[in-house]
């Protein structure tokens, strides 16, 4: 009884050790208009995207039920906590700016 | 000389139409159908993309454009699983799809990452 999270967010994870953890992402997400190729389109904006969205995506890319090569790759390496904690860091940067 | 004249002309004129582009073209979407158009998707996602009904469901305010686009299409072929949205994006026209794109990525929302 606590620390109680605040109401309305689900937020866990520690953005300060998802800052890290994101900097292999920002190669590719923190570039603004960078591409994918074959085919082509912009990768997608992660700044303060919805956490839980996020982790779902990351787990699926590193079970395979959702596909990208790249990112397949990517979230192989990751560990539950650095999911929770490099999704903690994309929120916070919506959260910072607006 | 006429012949020049009438020449450079074509010219200009072709030139023109290249700059403007085709209004089909799918990166051409008219956000204000969309607007029209996201009267289901505003259930889930909200007017703007940003009023989530369930934290699991994305934000789509200020996502790119091209990007959207991709996920719509990628849902309508199946090469993007989720049973919810292979239901909506599967009556979806190119057209819906990039008109909807216009709508959603033209709101203010979604962050860049910084790079430092």
């Amino acid at each position: 009884m606590i620390a109680l999270a605040p109401l309305g967010s689900s937020a866990q994870g520690d953005p300060e050790r998802g800052k890290v953890v994101a900097y292999t992402c920002t190669g590719c997400h923190g570039i603004p208009f960078y591409k994918n190729i074959y085919p082509t389109y912009s990768v997608p904006k992660l700044g303060g995207q919805n956490q839980e969205y996020l982790i779902s995506a990351l787990k699926a890319y590193r079970e395979g039920t959702r596909r990208h090569a790249t990112m397949q790759a990517q979230a192989a390496t990751l560990s539950d906590q650095d999911i929770l904690d490099v999704t903690a860091y994309f929120v916070s940067i919506g959260e910072n700016e607006s | 000389m006429n012949r020049l004249t009438l020449l450079t002309g074509m010219l200009v004129t072709s030139i023109i139409s290249l700059a403007l582009g085709s209004p089909a073209h799918a990166a051409g979407g008219d956000y204000r159908r969309g607007l029209e158009k996201s009267q289901v998707c505003q259930s889930c996602h909200g007017r703007t993309g940003n009023e989530s009904l369930q934290p699991s469901y994305p934000r789509l305010a200020g996502q790119h454009e091209d990007y959207l686009v991709h996920a719509l299409e990628s849902y309508r072929d199946g090469s993007r699983q989720n049973a919810v949205m292979a239901g909506f994006a599967g009556n979806l026209s190119d057209q819906d799809i990039a008109d909807l794109a216009a709508w959603y990525s033209r709101q203010k929302g979604l962050q860049d990452l910084d790079v430092e």
